[in-house]
């Protein structure tokens, strides 16, 4: 097979990621500005060097299209707003990507922030049903009982027990394995180990799902530079190579005939970046997966092929995802344990271990990297293949 | 929202659905040109373009496709029942249906049968639920 043209062509050259968590007192665009500017910093770039800005907004309001005002940025090559909720910050780096390859710009930001923290309130609050529709159609689902996220993607999980005989504790080794990697990772918000038997005895939420199933909500911002590889390799950092893209959406809501729940667009995702990445699985040696709930990284490692549909449950179960494990997964505590700055949060820890700058947390082999993003009720998703190595 | 406000009501293009939930059937959209099911209602159908679109009887049978417990809501009407048995169902016609199930209900499993029910919502107006057939 010749080798794809988009083939580390780009790579990676900035991170800034602001403080995240119950951060206060401040807008999704002051977040937005100062990722901007750490990013643009960590690169060893000048802001003016900046000629594409992509934005992608939260569930609070902001950032959006005056970003470039707030950041003193006059002129721009490549600007735009984009969403495709937890997979866009996949998204964002391939339409950068694109553009540099092609010319189109040379070094193009790529930022997401988010507040839904709101002080005195809680997390669950901010995604649930407060501001639920309670008037015709719109407000059926909200009579039912279904509210924000979390019973749409319980109850694929339960699809998955039903169909495949996939256990609780299955889950809770995922939310586990988690933990055990957030202790190594000094931004991560939950870092005490935690146990099956924790797992067990958390609350439930929706059942199948305990909240250590279930991700945090954080208020902060992210940012990622992307550039040519060449241009890359005069930057201050490491580069990190992009060498597989891929993004796969489906949104026919309704219809009985679609197998919604155990596979998702992931399969389709994941096949167009090995593709271009000339990569499989086996040779993947760690994996940052969007874990806005345990059974997400379950079903979006099976739809990778990392095991075959079904097995997810018995794969995850015997401790490969953890430290020391065969696949290190989410090494930086993940969405269920560090911070959710949606597909930021795998993008960013995919960044930190390219470069080896884990700490106690870095993997010994991290050659290929997959991350994943996935966004809406299983309805958008993206893959990146990355790694330090230029081929 | 204070306690006494309602679960839902309905307005100008759904009163027809809450009102033959109310006499015991179940509505769903069908389209006039291409004769496929839709539900929730749309303007067009996403089949073959079509904007003829009406309410029709369903049968009310069909399958779980699977089915959560939610032990949180955000309505006090709703939070005086936790947990609610919350269920997808594939119905016969092709559509599937957010609802949940009714009270007494055995336990159920993706592929368990059931039928419609209908739960009463506020005067003239009830909403689907259903329950296992056997």
């Amino acid at each position: 097979m010749p080798r794809h043209p988009l083939r580390a062509a780009t790579a990676i050259c900035g991170l800034g990621l602001t403080e995240v968590g119950r951060v206060y007192d401040r807008t999704p665009t002051d977040f937005a500005v100062e990722a901007v500017r750490l990013a643009v910093a960590d690169a060893g770039l000048e802001l003016g060097e900046l000629d594409g800005l992509l934005v992608s907004a939260g569930i609070s309001s902001g950032p959006d299209l005056s970003l470039a005002h707030a950041l003193g940025l006059p002129e721009l090559r490549l600007y735009t707003q984009m969403n495709a909720f937890g997979s866009t910050a996949g998204q964002l780096v391939q339409y950068a990507a694109f553009a540099v390859a092609n010319g189109l710009a040379r070094h193009v930001a790529c930022v997401f922030a988010d507040a839904p923290l709101v002080r005195g309130e809680s997390s669950g609050r901010a995604y649930a049903g407060a501001r639920r529709a309670s008037r015709g159609f719109s407000g059926l689902a909200g009579a039912y009982g279904y509210g924000g996220p979390i019973p749409w993607y319980a109850m694929a999980a339960q699809r998955h027990m039903d169909l495949y005989g996939t256990t609780q504790d299955q889950l809770g080794a995922i939310a586990v394995s988690t933990r055990a990697w957030a202790a190594g990772n000094p931004r991560a918000a939950l870092r005490d180990p935690i146990t099956l038997e924790d797992h067990r005895a958390s609350p439930w939420v929706v059942e199948p799902f305990h909240v250590l199933d279930c991700c945090l909500v954080s208020n902060g911002g992210a940012c990622v530079v992307v550039t040519s590889a060449e241009r890359a390799r005069d930057l201050r950092r490491p580069p990190v190579y992009v060498h597989g893209m891929g993004q796969a959406h489906r949104f026919e809501l309704g219809r009985a005939d679609l197998e919604t729940a155990t596979r998702t667009p992931g399969a389709l995702s994941s096949r167009t970046a090995f593709a271009m990445a000339d990569c499989t699985p086996a040779e993947v040696s760690v994996c940052q997966i969007y874990d806005c709930y345990t059974y997400t990284v379950l079903v979006t490692l099976e739809d990778y092929g990392f095991c075959e549909k079904g097995e997810g449950g018995p794969f995850v179960a015997d401790g490969r995802l953890g430290p020391g494990g065969a696949l290190p997964t989410n090494t930086g505590g993940g969405e269920l344990s560090s911070f959710y700055l949606w597909g930021m949060t795998p993008l960013s820890e995919a960044i930190i271990q390219g470069r080896g700058d884990g700490g106690a947390r870095q993997v010994p082999d991290n050659r290929r990297i997959v991350v994943s993003g996935n966004g809406g009720l299983l309805n958008h998703h993206a893959t990146l293949v990355l790694s330090p190595e230029a081929s | 929202m204070s306690d006494a406000s309602p679960l839902l009501e309905p307005d100008e293009r759904s009163a027809p659905f809450f009102e033959a939930a109310a006499r015991g059937k179940l509505l769903l959209q069908r389209c006039e040109a291409c004769g496929a099911w839709h539900f929730p209602p749309r303007r067009r159908c996403s089949r073959c373009g079509g904007v003829a679109l009406a309410f029709a009887e369903a049968s009310g049978r069909g399958v779980v496709h699977s089915h959560a417990l939610a032990h949180r809501a955000s309505h006090p009407a709703l939070r005086e029942r936790l947990p609610l048995a919350l269920v997808a169902v594939d119905l016969e016609e092709g559509v599937r249906m957010l609802a949940r199930l009714a009270a007494g209900s055995p336990p159920v499993r993706a592929g368990t049968r059931v039928q419609v029910e209908f739960e009463p919502l506020g005067e003239g107006a009830a909403l689907p639920i259903f329950r296992p057939t056997r």
